[in-house]
């Protein structure tokens, strides 16, 4: 949270795109501005 | 208006000005109808509008593609969920104008917290409010400044109410 304060964003979790797509709905419900971007594999 | 106290049965309880309550069920309800029709005029080729750009943001803003995807699969259920936030604030102040108060369960207290932040979301793209400078958007609109203040306030003192579980014992 406090690297979100200090530079506006922060990687919060990684894993597979099913999973993370579903934290980013969820997250979107509360307002945040939640991305994704794929990891080199 | 007062903030919210929580009251012995559990509810959360504040008084306001029947205009505080018109201007909260405007706002809601203009957020809604915002994000209800975001996908159709977006399918009529509009122009993205900032605030729905930021209430219902790109997933992959490098790839339009899996962005594209993702809303296809997210965005409805989001914007129906957003404007069921909308309703439920709209419906709890329906007697305020009445009663010179409103009272919540905690489940509309949620709905009033994501709503309150849609809105105020909405405030701040569309007059550039992006920091915590308590001047910003002020020379562009004094008055819409104002009403994003007073917005945070009522969601401050609801989230300081629902913390407030002693004075329920």
């Amino acid at each position: 949270m406090l690297q979100v304060h200090l530079e506006g964003k922060s990687v919060v979790a990684t894993g597979s795109r099913e999973e993370m797509e579903r934290h980013v709905e969820a997250m979107h419900d509360y307002g945040l501005w939640a991305t994704l971007t794929k990891a080199d594999a | 208006m007062r903030h919210f106290e929580r009251q012995p049965d559990g509810a959360l309880r504040a008084e306001l000005d029947a205009e505080e309550a018109v201007l909260l069920q405007s706002l809601a309800g203009q957020v809604s109808e915002l994000v209800a029709d975001a996908a159709l005029r977006r399918a009529q080729g509009a122009s993205e509008d900032a605030a729905v750009a930021r209430l219902l943001p790109d997933a992959y803003p490098d790839d339009s593609e899996a962005s594209a995807e993702f809303r296809r699969f997210t965005e409805s259920g989001l914007a129906e969920r957003k404007v069921a936030n909308a309703e439920v604030v709209i419906r709890s102040l329906a007697g305020a104008g009445v009663t010179g108060s409103v009272t919540l369960d905690e489940a509309e207290a949620l709905s009033w917290l994501r709503c309150l932040t849609d809105i105020r979301l909405t405030i701040a793209s569309r007059f550039g409010i992006e920091t915590e400078d308590d001047e910003a958007g002020r020379s562009i609109d004094p008055l819409m400044r104002e009403i994003y203040d007073w917005l945070g306030f009522v969601q401050n003192s609801l989230i300081e109410a629902l913390d407030d579980v002693v004075a329920r014992g």
